[in-house]
């Protein structure tokens, strides 16, 4: 009736998942009973759960990934103080607690918070930097959101029921194959991230086609900002690569549940398919991730340095560039198992070209900067942040693109220090600076910037004092992912690295304290204007937040840095000319397909892992009846009245020409 | 490329929609698509089995009606033209095939080097 599930999943001897589970669930409940009882349940319902407002969506991303973020630091937390303890001694944790944990930490980090946060980044600006009013398909992307939502769910649910996998973030087989994996962990990974691969395959298709099919009326492909353009490529790469992940995933789940032989030592499988595959999909996925951070930084130095962006041709070639060589380098992951010198010289060639590009983009943020009048806002102070911390981890990449030294620094910590050194350098520092910078748009305030400087220096230096002993110990010699250690030469790093992770997580605090400081002087922190930055792109053309159909007109672009020019040169007739006859505009009807969806998809997954297969058919039956239901729907727009744009637009106006006439007095 | 951007929004159409055509020249366009596709499918399953052919040459037959195939299905059923408001679809197209050949074309390669470091299992036996 419950096939493998009974009490013994529950890990009632072990102390630290059961607590954490039970805080997580009090603090669940304690929020669901307080929405109820406030009688904020129907406003939910209605203007977040359902909504298939690209801003909204965007959020809810966004939302989704700084939780996630927590869960995945408070596994990096245990990490480094088990590595601290360890030597010569067990530690805290049973080795098949932290093998659980630093294979939850990658999987989270990875899945659940860089993909979700880039993607809120991306749903909640580029349809206002394209000056447009939605994506192209607003119920599918609904449908990608609750869908990665459900991937977290289930990931979170291991730490309770079951277990997590213990083979590393990418599940490797043999170890991740039946025999060395008898239990349900591989299966938690495996299935979540199948069902929250479809969320993300929907997003980038959603992307792509809102970038290369709804501009607004000028808004030619070489006017389009940065950011657009490294949305473009990075969801151009999920297309193309996110099939790959689900078709690897698709094996490894055939090899588990029917008996095939894909991965396995026996019957003709070859597990070193498996490591091909899933890094044909693993290498493009980096650039997924820091692309659009690559973008945002392009929007955050240009406004911060009061002027255009430098290089913006050559900017755009670089993206696209790395978009088709990040296809032609994922051999480096495993130079070290096997092929000869002419392959690992090939691709270890190609893995240095892929600097090139990226080093003309450093280049184009520094001539950016160069002469420009820079305000150190505390998104700019990420941005340069990250120039620094992520030249460092380019160049111990192109270190490590070196097939001898790779065979030397493999498997080290000097490996783990440089991912690190890349994708919180880069990804992370790229979020936290779209985070403070798009702000105010999302939210109509500022966040509070004594808080946020605060924050920015102690992530930073924390970065630094966590991952350079990690840089150290990797040259020790000392290997990643080892629960206990007996060298005396490696304690000192790793009680350093520990110290730093406390200096992280303070900065984490710091952060947190900002968002709640913020919200609290919110009327302090207004903006009125819709333009707390100086902005340069359309984002900043309309109110904050905008109002649900984003322009009541979709504005007219005649160069690059559409905003910036009107201002500039056509700023009155722009704002005051006549304007021409409000019209009723058409918006999509929320829906609650995706909650739908993945609250079926959710059943689906939990019975799947656990082999209950009458309720596997439930779960699927009823998916497939939401998109029926869906897929019949009679009316899905609604019109919003010509006055009532026109009320919304001129309360927008005044504001604007208020600022204007300050302006001009000054 | 950036002439698709000036164009009145009735004439960006989405793939497949671009013919204005009756409801019959289309349909005899799908009919044109199906009596191809099922004609290679049965030369296809012919060629397999026949031995009126040089045998050697039955692997290379089955790839160009396998690649024919593909090219009746994008030109009749997805309708990938070379008008001018497709090119996006040919350049999604183009990108598709790159990706494809690199990632199978690589991992070809790979797997066929995968054991360049190794002796062949009978030399390491007679090393015994």
């Amino acid at each position: 009736m419950l096939g493998k599930l009974d009490w013994s999943a529950i890990p009632f001897d072990q102390p630290i998942p059961l607590i954490a589970g039970a805080v997580v669930l009090i603090a669940i409940l304690a929020v669901l009973i307080w929405v109820v009882v406030k009688g904020h349940l129907p406003y939910l319902w209605h203007e977040w759960i359902t909504s298939v407002d690209h801003k909204r969506i965007g959020v809810m991303y966004i939302l989704l990934a700084s939780v996630m973020l927590l869960r995945g630091g408070s596994d990096a937390i245990m990490m480094r103080i088990q590595q601290a303890v360890a030597y010569q001694s067990q530690g805290y944790l049973p080795p098949e607690h932290y093998n659980q944990i630093f294979s939850a930490h990658g999987t989270i980090m990875i899945f659940f918070v860089a993909m979700p946060f880039v993607i809120g980044l991306m749903n909640l600006v580029v349809p206002l930097q394209l000056g447009v009013r939605d994506v192209a398909f607003p119920t599918l992307n609904s449908v990608g959101f609750w869908l990665t939502a459900t991937g977290a769910l289930l990931v979170n649910l291991s730490l309770v029921i079951g277990e997590f996998a213990r083979t590393g973030w990418l599940a490797f087989p043999p170890l991740s194959g039946l025999s060395y994996s008898p239990g349900v962990g591989v299966d938690y990974y495996a299935w979540s991230l199948q069902i929250s691969g479809v969320g993300t395959l929907v997003a980038g298709i959603n992307l792509v086609t809102t970038v290369l099919k709804l501009r607004t009326k000028g808004m030619n492909y070489l006017r389009m900002p940065m950011f657009c353009w490294t949305t473009l490529a990075s969801n151009l790469l999920i297309v193309a690569a996110f099939p790959i992940l689900t078709a690897t995933l698709a094996m490894l789940l055939l090899d588990r549940y029917l008996g095939f032989h894909f991965f396995t030592n026996e019957a003709g499988g070859n597990v070193m398919m498996f490591m091909n595959l899933i890094w044909a999909w693993g290498h493009p996925e980096v650039y997924i991730l820091v692309l659009p951070a690559f973008g945002i930084f392009s929007e955050v130095v240009s406004t911060f340095s009061g002027k255009a962006l430098f290089g913006y041709r050559s900017m755009v070639l670089a993206t696209m560039a790395i978009c088709v060589v990040s296809f032609m380098v994922w051999l480096h992951h495993f130079f070290t198992m096997g092929a000869g010198p002419d392959v690992n010289a090939i691709f270890g060639i190609a893995s240095m070209i892929i600097a090139i590009p990226t080093g003309v983009k450093i280049y184009n943020w520094l001539f950016t900067m160069y002469g420009g009048r820079i305000r150190f806002a505390t998104p700019m102070l990420w941005s340069v942040g990250f120039m620094v911390t992520f030249i460092i981890g380019g160049l111990t990449g192109v270190l490590l693109a070196v097939p001898p030294a790779d065979f030397m620094l493999h498997n080290s910590m000097f490996l783990v220090a440089h991912f690190h050194n890349v994708i919180i350098g880069g990804v992370l520092f790229g979020a936290f600076a779209g985070f403070e910078y798009w702000f105010p748009k999302a939210f109509g305030f500022r966040l509070d910037e004594r808080w946020g400087k605060a924050g920015f220096w102690f992530t930073f230096l924390g970065f630094f004092i966590t991952f350079i002993p990690l840089y150290i110990a990797g040259m020790l010699g000392m290997t990643r992912r080892m629960q206990h250690y007996d060298v005396a030469a490696w304690r000192p790093w790793m009680i350093v690295a520990a110290a730093g992770m406390a200096v992280l997580t303070i900065g984490v605090i710091c952060q947190i304290v900002q968002l709640v400081v913020s919200i609290r002087n919110r009327e302090a922190l207004r903006d009125r204007t819709g333009d707390p930055w100086d902005g340069r792109s359309l984002e900043w053309a309309t109110s904050s937040p905008p109002p649900v159909f984003n322009f009541a007109f979709n504005p007219d672009v005649r160069g690059e840095d559409a905003y910036w020019h009107m201002k500039a040169h056509a700023q009155q007739q722009s704002l005051e000319r006549d304007r021409p006859e409000y019209q009723d505009i058409e918006m999509p009807r929320n829906s609650p397909t995706g909650f739908v969806c993945a609250f079926f998809a959710t059943i689906m997954g939990f019975a799947l892992i656990w082999h209950i297969w009458w309720m596997v058919i439930l779960g699927g039956l009823g998916a497939w009846a939401t998109f029926v239901v869906f897929a019949w729907r009679d009316h899905d727009e609604y019109v919003i009245p010509a006055e009532e744009v026109a009320a919304i637009d001129r309360v927008n106006l005044e504001e604007r020409r208020s600022l204007i006439s300050m302006a001009g007095a000054a | 490329m950036s002439d698709q951007t000036h164009m009145p929004a009735g004439h960006d159409l989405a793939p497949g929609d671009e013919e204005q055509h009756s409801v019959g020249t289309r349909i005899l366009g799908y009919v044109v698509g199906l009596v191809l596709a099922l004609l290679l499918t049965a030369t296809s399953f012919f060629i397999a089995g026949t031995d009126l052919v040089w045998q050697p040459s039955i692997p290379v037959a089955l790839i160009v009606l396998a690649i024919a195939q593909m090219g009746v299905h994008l030109v009749f059923f997805l309708h990938i033209t070379t008008g001018p408001d497709n090119t996006n679809n040919v350049l999604a197209l183009a990108f598709g095939l790159l990706v494809v050949f690199l990632v199978v074309g690589g991992t070809v390669w790979i797997m066929a080097h995968l054991n360049a470091n190794m002796p062949p299992m009978d030399q390491i036996m007679m090393r015994q």
